[in-house]
C-alpha cells in the first residue's frame, strides 16, 4: 500500500505548517492528548488483565503472576518483568520474528517506568528468602498501531497490574504450592504515568500519532509517580533537544500526569 | 487423552456437562467484524472462553520476491498464542503447536480463497490467541474466514469451523477445556457450508469407525450453526441501518 | 431467453444469487449450475449477465478508470507509482516525451521524480504485469499540491454522490480543490488551515459513515450547512 516513508515528505511539510499556526493534523492543540480509554479484566483466565485506547492505538496486557526462583543478588525481593510485542497485524509494516531493537526498547521503558517508581512491593513477594519469589510478567501486545506506543502500553500494564489478583502459596516439602481459593490484590504503592513527547522543529507536541512519529526530529518519555517526582526518562530519536526545551517537556508532564493519573484510578477503581 | 480419570464430572445424569450444557450445544459465541483500524480486513471472536483476533493483510507485496508465486496469490497464516492467554505463562517464540495449527488453518482456508487473480501477491491472516480455552484452532478459524470477508478478499464460500469429540462416552458437541483434557477425543472440524466441503479435520483421542462418522455429523452441525453467527456478524457491519437500494 | 429483473440483493461470499445461464461478471463464480458470490456486496442480475458490486476490498485497476498515484522509484525508461493496490502504476518515458524520444534520467527526474503526485489513466491492466498508466489527457499529469487521503476505494462513489453532488458541497464550502482518483486515493489542496481540516474530516466521516442513510445531512451539519 502506499508507503509511509514516501507519505512523509508530503506531510511532514504539512504538519510542519500546522504547526506554525498551533494546530495539529489532526485538530488537537500542541499539549492534547488523545481521547484516553482504559478496560480491565478484559482477560479474565490471567491474573489481571486491560486494554488500552489511546486514539487508534490499541494495547492489550495479561499479567502472570507465578512462583520463581529470586535474581541471584536480589533474594529478598520479587521479580517483575515487562515485555511487549507489536502484532503483525497492527500496521501493514509490522513484522512478524524477533523482537527489533525498537520493540526491546519500548518494553525496557515501560518496564523502568514502573519498575522505578516502585509501584510494586516486590519484598511482599518473597515466599522462602533466597530460594522461592513470586514473579509477575505484565506482558503487552500491541493490536492497533497509531504512534505512541510508550504510553499505551504504560498505561495498560499499570492498569493491568493495579487489578492484579495475586495467588497465595505456601511452602511445602521445599516447593511453593498454590492455596486454593485465596487471593489477595497486588502491592501497590504508587502510580507511574508515562507521558511522551515529540519534538518537529522548535515546536513540542504530546502524545504524537503515528505520522507524528514518523516525522519527529526527537522524541521524550518522562515517568512520573504519584508524588509529582520524576522516576524515568527515555530520549529517542537522531536528534537532540536543547535545555529549554527539555525543561518545557518536564513541565509538561508534570502538568499532564494527574489527568491521566485520574483516568486510571478510575479505570482501575483504586483507592490510592 | 481418553480414560484420564477426571475430578470433574464431565456429564451427569440429566445430560448435562461440567458447564451446564446439553450434548448437541456449542458455548456462546460472538463475532464482531471490523475491529481494527490498520488491518484492511479483522475479527474478534469470542467462543466460550476463547477470545480471538484476526486481522488480514492484502492482496499485497511478497518479500522476498523468489517467495511470490508468478501464478497465483499465496495464502499465509501465523496462528500466535499471547503469554497470558493460557494457564502457564506461555514464552513469545512461537512454539511447534502454534506452527502446525497455522499450517492446518491455512490449509482449511485456501479452498475458499480466490487468489489466481493476484499473481505474485500474499494474502496475511494473522491470528492472535489472547484467551485459551479449548478450540482455539476452530474459533481462530471462524475469525479468519470473517476476516478474510471483511478485507474483501475473494472467497467462493465462507469456512465455519467446530470441535466434536467424546467425553463419559458420549459424543459430544464443542469440547471445552475440561472436556479436551480429561474426556476420550476431540476432533476439530473446518467446513465450507454452501459447497459442502471439510477443509480441517484433525483427531485426538480414539473413535469406533461409526463413532467417527456421526461425530463429523454433530460436528458438520456445529459448524453450520457458527455459519450464521458469521453472516450476522458481517451483515451487521456492511447490510445494516444503510440504504436499503 | 427470460427477460429478468434488473434487482440487487446484499449477498455474502457463497451465497447463491441464481441458477440461471447467465454470464459471469465481477465477483461471482460458477459452481455446477449455481451463481456464487464471491464478495460482501450487492448483487446486480440483469437479463444476460450477473455481477456483485464489492462493499469491501483493495483497488484493482481498470482500463480507463482515473487513480492518483505517487511515483516511488525510475527504472530503465519508466516511473512506477504506487495506485493503493497490489501492483505498482508503470508510466513509460514515451508517453511523456513521446514516442521514439531517448529521454535521460536526469530529463524522467526533473519532470516527475520521487514522491511526487499523479492523476493519471489505467491505459491496460492484464494480470501478467503491472498495469500501464497514462497522463497525456487533458487535466491529467502532475498535482503540484495538497494533501493526500487515503479511504476505501468502494467508498469512493459516495465520496461523488450522484452527479457529484457530495463532493461538491464540501469544495464549496470549505474552499478546497479536491481531486478523487477511482483507487481510493485522493489529494486536497486548499490556502485555508481551516478549510482544509474541515474538508479532511468531511471526507474521514464520508468514508465512516458510507453505507448510512442519513450521510448527507451529517455532513452539510459538519460543515456547518446547516438548513441547506
Amino acid at each position: 500500500m502506499v508507503e509511509l516513508s514516501i507519505i512523509d515528505k508530503l506531510k511532514r511539510s504539512k504538519i510542519l505548517d500546522l504547526l506554525q499556526e498551533g494546530k495539529r493534523i489532526d485538530g488537537r492543540a500542541l499539549d492534547e492528548i488523545r481521547p484516553l480509554s482504559i478496560d480491565t479484566n478484559v482477560i479474565p483466565h490471567a491474573n489481571g488483565s486491560a486494554r488500552v485506547r489511546l486514539g487508534d492505538t490499541e494495547i492489550v496486557s495479561g499479567v502472570k503472576v507465578q512462583p520463581d526462583r529470586p535474581f541471584p543478588d536480589m533474594g529478598d525481593k520479587g521479580i517483575f518483568i515487562c515485555t511487549a510485542e507489536i502484532l503483525p497485524l497492527a500496521h501493514p509494516s509490522a513484522e512478524t520474528g524477533p523482537p527489533q531493537p525498537d520493540v526491546i526498547e519500548l518494553a525496557r521503558v515501560v518496564d523502568r517506568g514502573i519498575r522505578e517508581s516502585g509501584m510494586i512491593d516486590l519484598s511482599q513477594f518473597v515466599l522462602e528468602e533466597d530460594k522461592s519469589v513470586i514473579g509477575l510478567f505484565a506482558d503487552s501486545v500491541i493490536t492497533d498501531h497509531d504512534g505512541n506506543l510508550f504510553d499505551a502500553c504504560s498505561y495498560s500494564s499499570v492498569a493491568a497490574i493495579m487489578t492484579s489478583k495475586i495467588p497465595k502459596w505456601e511452602i511445602k516439602d521445599d516447593k511453593p504450592v498454590m492455596v486454593e481459593g485465596e487471593v489477595s490484590d497486588a502491592p501497590i504503592t504508587t502510580i507511574p504515568v508515562s507521558i511522551t513527547m515529540g519534538r518537529i522543529g522548535e515546536f513540542i507536541i504530546i502524545d504524537p500519532n503515528l505520522d507524528e512519529w514518523e516525522c519527529l526530529d526527537a522524541r521524550i518519555t518522562i515517568t512520573t509517580n504519584s508524588d509529582g517526582n520524576i522516576v524515568a526518562l527515555q530520549k529517542g530519536g537522531s536528534a537532540g533537544f536543547t535545555f529549554d526545551q527539555l525543561v518545557k517537556c518536564s513541565e509538561l508532564s508534570i502538568s499532564a500526569g494527574p489527568k491521566i493519573r485520574e483516568i486510571i484510578k478510575q479505570a482501575t477503581q483504586s483507592t490510592l | 487423552m481418553g480414560g484420564r480419570e477426571a475430578n470433574v464430572v464431565l456429564l451427569d445424569e440429566n445430560g448435562i456437562r461440567s458447564d451446564g450444557r446439553k450434548v448437541n450445544e456449542t458455548r456462546k459465541v460472538t463475532i464482531k467484524t471490523g475491529v481494527l483500524k490498520n488491518a484492511d480486513g479483522s475479527a474478534y471472536i469470542e467462543f466460550g472462553g476463547n477470545k480471538i483476533l484476526a486481522g488480514v493483510f492484502g492482496p499485497r507485496d511478497v518479500h522476498p520476491k523468489h517467495m511470490s508465486n508468478p501464478d497465483t496469490g499465496i495464502l499465509r497464516v501465523r496462528y500466535h498464542m499471547e503469554p497470558f492467554s493460557v494457564t502457564e505463562r506461555k514464552k513469545p517464540a512461537p512454539s511447534r503447536r502454534e506452527i502446525e495449527i497455522s499450517k492446518v488453518i491455512k490449509e482449511a482456508l485456501e479452498p475458499a480463497v480466490m487468489l489466481e487473480q493476484f499473481p505474485r501477491t500474499a494474502v496475511d491472516v494473522f491470528l492472535e490467541v489472547l484467551q485459551a480455552d479449548g478450540g482455539t484452532r476452530c474459533a481462530a478459524l471462524d475469525a479468519a474466514s470473517v476476516a478474510l470477508a471483511d478485507a474483501g478478499i475473494p472467497m467462493r464460500d465462507l469456512v465455519c469451523a467446530c470441535a466434536s469429540g467424546k467425553a463419559a462416552d458420549t459424543l459430544i458437541l464443542d469440547v471445552n477445556n475440561e472436556e479436551d483434557q480429561a474426556g476420550q477425543a476431540d476432533m476439530p472440524i473446518g467446513y465450507m457450508p454452501n459447497l459442502g466441503q471439510i477443509t480441517l479435520l484433525q483427531l485426538d483421542g480414539v473413535l469406533t469407525p461409526d463413532e467417527f462418522k456421526k461425530c463429523v455429523e454433530i460436528g458438520i452441525d456445529g459448524c453450520k450453526q457458527v455459519y450464521e453467527i458469521q453472516k450476522n456478524s458481517l451483515r451487521e457491519k456492511y447490510f445494516s441501518s444503510g440504504d436499503n437500494n | 431467453m427470460k427477460n429478468l429483473e434488473s434487482k440487487k440483493r446484499y449477498v455474502l461470499p457463497g451465497d447463491v444469487i441464481t441458477t440461471a445461464p447467465l454470464r459471469l461478471r465481477a465477483n461471482v463464480t460458477l459452481e455446477g449450475k449455481r451463481i456464487l458470490s464471491t464478495a460482501i456486496g450487492l448483487s446486480d442480475v440483469s437479463y444476460d449477465s450477473v455481477r456483485v458490486i464489492p462493499l469491501s476490498g483493495i483497488y484493482l485497476p481498470k482500463v480507463d478508470d482515473l487513480v492518483i498515484g505517487m511515483i516511488k522509484y525510475i527504472h530503465g525508461n519508466s516511473w512506477f507509482a504506487d495506485i493503493n493496490s497490489c501492483y505498482e502504476g508503470m508510466l513509460l518515458a514515451k508517453d511523456v516525451f513521446g514516442r521514439g524520444s531517448n529521454a535521460t534520467l536526469g530529463e524522467m527526474k526533473a519532470s516527475l521524480d520521487k514522491s511526487d503526485l499523479i492523476l493519471a489513466r489505467i491505459a491496460n491492466s492484464d494480470r501478467t504485469r503491472e498495469p500501464l498508466l497514462s497522463i497525456s489527457g487533458q487535466n491529467l499529469g502532475k498535482i503540484d499540491s495538497g494533501e493526500l487521503v487515503k479511504i476505501s476505494p468502494t467508498k469512493i462513489p459516495r465520496l461523488i454522490g450522484k452527479h457529484g453532488s457530495m463532493i461538491q458541497t464540501i469544495e464549496s464550502s470549505t474552499n478546497a480543490t479536491i481531486t478523487i482518483g477511482q483507487n481510493g486515493l485522493i489529494v486536497v489542496s486548499s490556502d485555508e488551515t481551516n478549510g482544509l481540516l474541515k474538508a479532511l474530516a468531511a471526507i474521514r466521516m464520508v468514508e465512516e459513515q458510507a453505507h448510512l442513510a442519513d450521510l448527507t445531512d451529517k455532513v452539510k451539519k459538519m460543515l456547518g450547512l446547516n438548513g441547506v
